[in-house]
């Protein structure tokens, strides 16, 4: 692994479902160490495969993964001690407290007993989750599954940080909370994929920018390459995704 | 980052735990149920019904009965905790937690397995305070004692998570009990001995692997055996070795777990 190995090298990416619907078709992309990457696209577009098929939720139907230069299907141990994943929906036990959800991630990370007892705690601290620790996840509002659901994705202190939706129904002020919280830990070294609906967040947060429109990207570049037409990135955005472009998007530039 | 990882003992060691949390949100169901069926179980066939039953080969009928009572019990605590534990991952979506986590196959397979042994490991020492009460427990050989409830638990541990990886309703998640397990579990030769049959029907218990389960306990509780030396451990291990195969094949495909 070089200083130029990226975070995540995609190549020739095909995810057909078992249904025979197609999900992503020859998806090609890296993103570099560091990065804060935004990862746009309609819904259904692709994006939550990819980030399936990087991750081990879903199978690869042909293409290459790699993780830092790690194979993520033939090393997929390896590979996934790197990435911590917030998936868009809640795939926690319901009925366990907030504590037990984000101990138990960091056990299947391997973190011995001290060690994760200390990000548990620090990361219930930091996600304002003190008050609820003890609460089931079933009785935590919103806003507060969000947050454990983030902690949980943060608890072995990963490489690579993939935020499917985070913001996606959670209030102002925790939406600016974790954009700063994110920026931190972009800033000590964490490379970050990002997809949101909010492009507002994209163009706040990102440096690097990816549209997926029919399991294909259809754009990819320096965020500044965006701004360089009028209504920027919503334009953008509308343009590469095959959406008209109306007058109120153009002007908003 | 890129050297090979060992074996992941505190992501192991993290399933049990979960699971054991998990089953103790539950105790009237996972423990006091089975314990209060087998008290009754002993108590009807063995104590009340077998009081005038005649010995069987020197034993009180409550002895001979009480091995295949807890080898039923057994095999329900395995297969119950197992499909349970995959398939609720699977239903609320947090078998994802484990798919994401640098875990082998193996090491999911044997971290359910292992809770799957406690849970049937508990549940039998309940049924053993049990059947002291009664007088009836015994113990021939101890290391057979816990090979047979080990061996089985892994069975009915592997067969209980392939039936949790394909079921898609909790419907179909109970049909291999009602139709398998139930029925040749009552057929093996819980409450008779294969002399007790008539000769021409003795063939089905020979075939039944439920038979050399609870024979092989009723040995290393009681001293008491009707198959042949062997067969039992042979047939028994040769099913662990087939299912705990098939287990990691689908695992390793991801039927049922992955997308």
């Amino acid at each position: 692994m070089t200083a130029a190995t990226p975070a995540i090298s995609i190549e020739h990416l095909r995810k057909v479902y078992r249904g025979g619907t197609v999900a992503v078709e020859d998806l090609s992309m890296q993103i570099a160490p560091g990065d804060f990457f935004g990862f746009l696209g309609p819904n259904g577009a692709g994006k939550s495969t990819t980030i399936h098929c990087i991750t081990g939720i879903a199978t690869v139907t042909s293409g290459k993964i790699e993780i830092f230069g790690i194979d993520a299907v033939k090393d997929y141990r390896e590979a996934r001690r790197m990435i911590g994943l917030s998936p868009q929906e809640f795939n926690v036990d319901t009925f366990a407290t907030v504590t037990q959800i984000i101990d138990w991630m960091g056990g299947y990370f391997g973190l011995r007993e001290a060690e994760r007892k200390s990000r548990v705690d620090m990361l219930i601290q930091r996600f304002d989750l003190t008050a609820h620790a003890k609460k089931q996840f079933r009785e935590l509002s919103g806003g507060l599954k969000r947050r454990v659901i983030l902690a949980r994705a943060l608890v072995h202190d990963p490489k690579l940080l993939i935020l499917d939706e985070p913001t996606a129904g959670v209030d102002v002020e925790l939406r600016l909370d974790l954009w700063r919280y994110l920026q931190e830990l972009n800033r000590e070294g964490k490379t970050i994929l990002l997809t949101s609906h909010y492009l507002e967040e994209i163009e706040r947060l990102c440096r690097t920018i990816a549209i997926i429109a029919a399991g294909k990207i259809v754009r990819q570049g320096p965020k500044e390459e965006f701004f360089t037409v009028p209504g920027g990135l919503e334009s953008a955005y509308l343009a590469a995704t095959g959406k008209p472009v109306t007058h109120a998007a153009a002007g908003a530039a | 980052m890129t050297g090979r990882m060992g074996i992941n003992w505190i992501g192991l060691w993290t399933i049990i735990r979960r699971e054991w949390s998990r089953v103790w949100r539950v105790p009237i169901q996972a423990f006091l149920a089975p314990w209060i069926s087998a008290l009754m179980f002993i108590f009807i066939f063995g104590y009340v019904v077998g009081g005038n039953i005649r010995h069987i080969a020197g034993h009180r009928y409550v002895e001979f009965v009480l091995p295949g009572v807890l080898m039923l019990n057994v095999v329900n605590a395995a297969f119950l905790q197992s499909t349970s534990q995959i398939y609720f991952q699977r239903f609320l979506r947090y078998i994802e937690e484990t798919l994401v986590s640098p875990l082998s196959y193996v090491e999911m397979i044997i971290g359910s397995l292992a809770m799957t042994i406690v849970r049937s490991v508990v549940t039998s020492l309940g049924i053993l305070v049990i059947g002291y009460a009664f007088g009836a427990t015994h113990m021939y050989n101890i290391f057979e004692f816990l090979f047979w409830i080990v061996s089985v638990s892994i069975i009915f541990g592997l067969l209980g998570i392939m039936i949790a990886l394909w079921a898609n309703n909790f419907e179909q998640l109970t049909m291999l009990n009602v139709f398998f397990i139930a029925p040749l579990s009552f057929v093996g030769g819980v409450f008779n001995t294969v002399s007790m049959l008539p000769p021409f029907m003795r063939w089905i218990a020979y075939a039944n692997p439920f038979f050399y389960f609870i024979n092989g306990l009723r040995h290393a509780m009681i001293g008491f055996n009707e198959a042949p030396e062997g067969l039992g451990v042979l047939v028994t291990l040769g099913l662990i070795a087939v299912l705990g195969l098939a287990t990691w094949r689908l695992f390793s495909i991801g039927y049922g777990l992955r997308e």
